[in-house]
This record gives structure tokens, sequence and C-alpha cells, in this order.
């Protein structure tokens, strides 16, 4: 039995090697077609994930809402206590209203009287979140709109409150946000009331780091973190979170967005902002020949015909 | 036996499969999308490797580098490269035609623990050197240990609940061939 075995190991073995060769090989080429080509491979990876994991929704969607009910279960159990509380802050809550309510009328009438009119191309498409990205090192969603649906890479991706990440990878149907906690997500930021302009860059943990603060000392914890538009990704204004001080010192940003539970996303379009390209002429006057170095322009006569003026000498 | 034996072989790399889709399912749920401080064990390691330990046959490097490369794919890792690693772990630790020698429970575990902390290491050093950003080490080495303290629990599973067993030296050789 045991010479049987062994001639058939034989015949065998050599079969095995050739194969087991091919696969270390092709493994190995995909890994270097990767760092070389990475667009072309992720490009794959998103198609990967839009065949993959749609069908497992049905399952996914019910697993997930099973396990929240038994982690949910144990605040259950306090609910007498828990309701008290609920209501003493209902309370609150109905006195803020009417502020926020009160507030809300005035903003409207102010915003009447200056004439502001807020992008009306900022719309938004929502997503549901299908499933994240399965491993620790790596901060990022998946949600079921895709290419059908117009959602472009770049794109912002928010909750009801604050941003969420950027849309890194589109499939058909699904599409890859990338959470501004992930290593490779930096976001230029404003913050407010000083205007000092950072970069919000994930770095695995709650809190992204602010870097790149010019005067760290106008910069205080509780401040407002926006983006400020630079680099033509986000647009301009959308909400990041709160300025906090880690332990060591460090600025960081505690998001305005829950990411505990991301369930629903809304996904901006955004078409760029214009950019300005004519790199400005020369406002002069009409007759700049003659009236150069005469005196200020302001007391020229009639700047308006200038252009025409320049066009004819 | 002899006529049962081919599509026992083929249930059983099926079941392999099976359960390998579904760890990668369980991770893909999206119950937290916090950033944690804790990595989770390898189960998809462990689960090959103690497999291959048992019933080299019911594993093929194809399947293994197909399940991996499908995971590092929808896990977001470099693709490629853990799966080629993994292979050549569960080549290293597959037992071939003449080792009839039973290594202990724990000789394997040591031999698991080793092959992880060497697939690890490759990982992280490849990657540097082609200048990937890497999440931090301790990471890593909690995902190392956890990977090797499941070890035992999974071997527990596929022996009492999968009946995965070495072969007894008594046992007719397994029919099928091992490509």
């Amino acid at each position: 039995m045991a010479r049987d075995r062994t001639q058939r190991e034989d015949y065998a073995t050599p079969l095995r090697r050739l194969l087991l060769g091919i696969v270390v090989l092709l493994l190995l080429a995909i890994f270097l077609v990767w760092r070389i080509d990475s667009p072309r491979v992720e490009r794959f990876r998103a198609q990967v994930a839009d065949r993959v994991v749609p069908p497992m929704d049905w399952a996914m969607a019910p697993m997930t809402g099973f396990i929240n009910l038994v982690r949910d279960f144990q605040s259950y159990q306090r609910l007498a206590q828990q309701n008290r509380e609920l209501r003493s802050e209902l309370r609150q809550m109905q006195a803020w209203k009417e502020a926020a309510l009160q507030l809300e009328q005035e903003n409207a009438r102010l915003l009447d009287l200056n004439k502001v009119r807020l992008d009306p191309r900022l719309t938004y498409i929502t997503g549901v979140v299908l499933a994240d990205s399965g491993s620790p090192f790596r901060q990022s969603v998946l949600i079921n709109v895709g290419a059908r649906d117009g959602v472009v890479d770049g794109w912002a991706a928010m909750d009801g409150i604050g941003l969420v990440g950027r849309i890194s990878g589109t499939g058909r149907t699904t599409s890859r946000v990338l959470l501004l906690t992930d290593a490779a997500s930096s976001v230029p930021a404003v913050i407010q009331p000083s205007g000092q302009t950072a970069l919000v860059t994930g770095d695995n943990t709650p809190a992204p780091v602010i870097d790149f603060v010019e005067n760290p000392d106008l910069v205080r914890p509780g401040d407002r973190v926006v983006t400020s538009g630079d680099g033509e990704v986000f647009p301009p204004g959308l909400l990041i979170g709160q300025v906090a001080e880690d332990r060591t010192g460090r600025l960081r940003v505690r998001p305005a967005a829950d990411f505990e539970r991301l369930e629903y996303l809304r996904v901006l379009r955004h078409y760029g902002t214009e950019r300005i390209t004519d790199p400005g002429g020369i406002v002069a006057p009409a007759d700049a020949g003659s009236a150069a170095g005469a005196g200020s322009p302001a007391a020229e006569p009639d700047p308006a015909s200038g252009p025409e003026a320049a066009t004819d000498g | 036996m002899a006529e049962l034996a081919p599509t026992r072989l083929v249930a059983m790399r099926a079941l392999y499969v099976a359960l390998a889709l579904g760890v990668i399912f369980v991770h893909l749920l999206p119950l937290t999308t916090h950033p944690v401080r804790w990595a989770p064990p390898d189960l998809l390691v462990a689960l090959t490797l103690a497999w291959v330990v048992r019933r080299p046959e019911h594993v093929t490097a194809l399947t293994i580098a197909a399940v991996m490369l499908l995971a590092d794919l929808l896990f977001q890792r470099p693709p490629g490269l853990w799966a080629l690693l993994t292979v050549l772990a569960a080549e290293y630790l597959r037992p071939g035609p003449a080792s009839q020698g039973e290594t202990g429970m724990i000789g394997e575990w040591l031999g698991f623990g080793l092959a992880v902390l060497v697939m690890m290491v490759a990982n992280r050093m490849i990657l540097g050197l082609l200048a990937v950003p890497q999440a931090q080490m301790s990471l890593d080495v909690i995902r190392l240990v956890l990977t090797v303290a499941v070890y035992p629990l999974v071997v527990l599973f596929l022996q009492g609940v999968l009946r995965v067993r070495r072969p007894a030296p008594g046992d007719a050789a397994v029919p099928g061939g091992r490509a």
C-alpha cells in the first residue's frame, strides 16, 4: 500500500510543482501589476466588489440587524432609566427647538435681505451602506449607488450632518467611500473662526489629525472645521467637525458625522468650481500712453471706454 | 470507501470554499465603521493552514490562491501579496508524502505560529520595500497574537464539528491525488 502511494505521488509531484509554480508566479504578477499600474487594478477591484457584494446583500442586512439587536439588548435592560433620561432631555430639546425655530426665521429673513443664493447645483444622491472594508487597516464603506446613478470619483459623501469621506472607486451599482479616518485620506480645510487653512489627515484613529496649520496658537479646541474647497475636489464649506486636542497636544478633528453607525450616505453632486484662467488684464485708462505717470487711474474721466480705445489705437 | 471517496473529496473541497466565503462575509458586515484599536484574528489563514495540515488533499494550492485573492480584493489589501504568502505557508506546512510521524498539537501550533510570523514580517518588508503606505505596527502585532491564540479553537472546530482529521495510519490512502 505504502509503495503504491509513493508511486502515485511520483507521478503527481512534478505536475503539482508546476501548478504551484504557476499559481505563485500569477499571484506575484498580480501584486506587481497592482504596484505598477494601481488605477487599473483598483478599477478591477471595484468591479469584483460590484459583482460579489450586492448578491450577498439579502443576507447581510438581516445579519447586521440581528447582531445590532443583540448588542442593543443590554440597553433594553435599562429601559426605564433611559426613558426618564430621555424625557428630561426632550424637555431641554423643546426649549432648544423654539430657539432654533426663531433663529431659522431670522436667518431666512437675513438671507432674503442679502439676496444670498445657496448653490443650486449642489444636489445629492442618497445611498445605503452595504459593507465595510472588512479589515482594520482600511477605513472605507461600500454604498449601493454607482456609475449607473452618475456617481463620479472624488465626490463628497456626507451623513446628515458632516463630511464622511469621498468616493474612491465606482462600480456599476456600487461605489466605495474612502472615509476621513483612512490613512490615505487628506482633506484641505479651514478652521473657523480664525480662518486658518489646514489639512485634515486620517491615521486609522477615530479622530483625524489636523496638519499644516500656519499658526496653531489661533486654533482652539471647539473651533469648527469646514472644507476649504482647495484642490477643487470638495465644494467649500462642508462641515467636517470640531477641533480637539489629544493627550500629546496634537490637534485633531472630532468628526461631526457619526462614524459609529454609517447607514445612509449623501453623495453630493459636484461639477467642479469655476476656474479663473484669465491672468487679468491691466486696468488702464483710455489714453494710457499720454496719461502715464500723470496721476491715479481713479482720476481718469472714462475708464469704461478703455478697451475700445486701446484696440483703435 | 473507494467509490465514496471522490464525492467526499469534492464535498470537502466545496466545504472549505463555503467556510472561507462565510468568514469573508462576516468580515464584510458593516457592524462598525469606526476605526478600532485592535485587529481581529486572521481566521482565513488559521482555517486554511489548520486544514492543510490535516487533510492536504482537501485544499489545493489553486483553491487557496483563489480564496485569498478574493479576500485581498474585497478587504482592500494589496491584491496578490497576502494570497501569495498564504499559498507558500500552506506549501511549507503541507505534510509531504513521506511524513509519517505525527507532530503533536504543541509542535503543530509552534509551526503555525512561526509560519504566520514569517508571513507578517515578509508582508511588511515587501510593502516597505515597494513604498506602499502601511497601517501602524501595533495592529499587525495584535493580529499575529490573536491569530495564533485562536488557532486551537479552529482546530477544535475542524476536528470536532467537521470531522476533518489526519488520516489514521491504518486508513487507506486517499485516492484522488493531491494535485
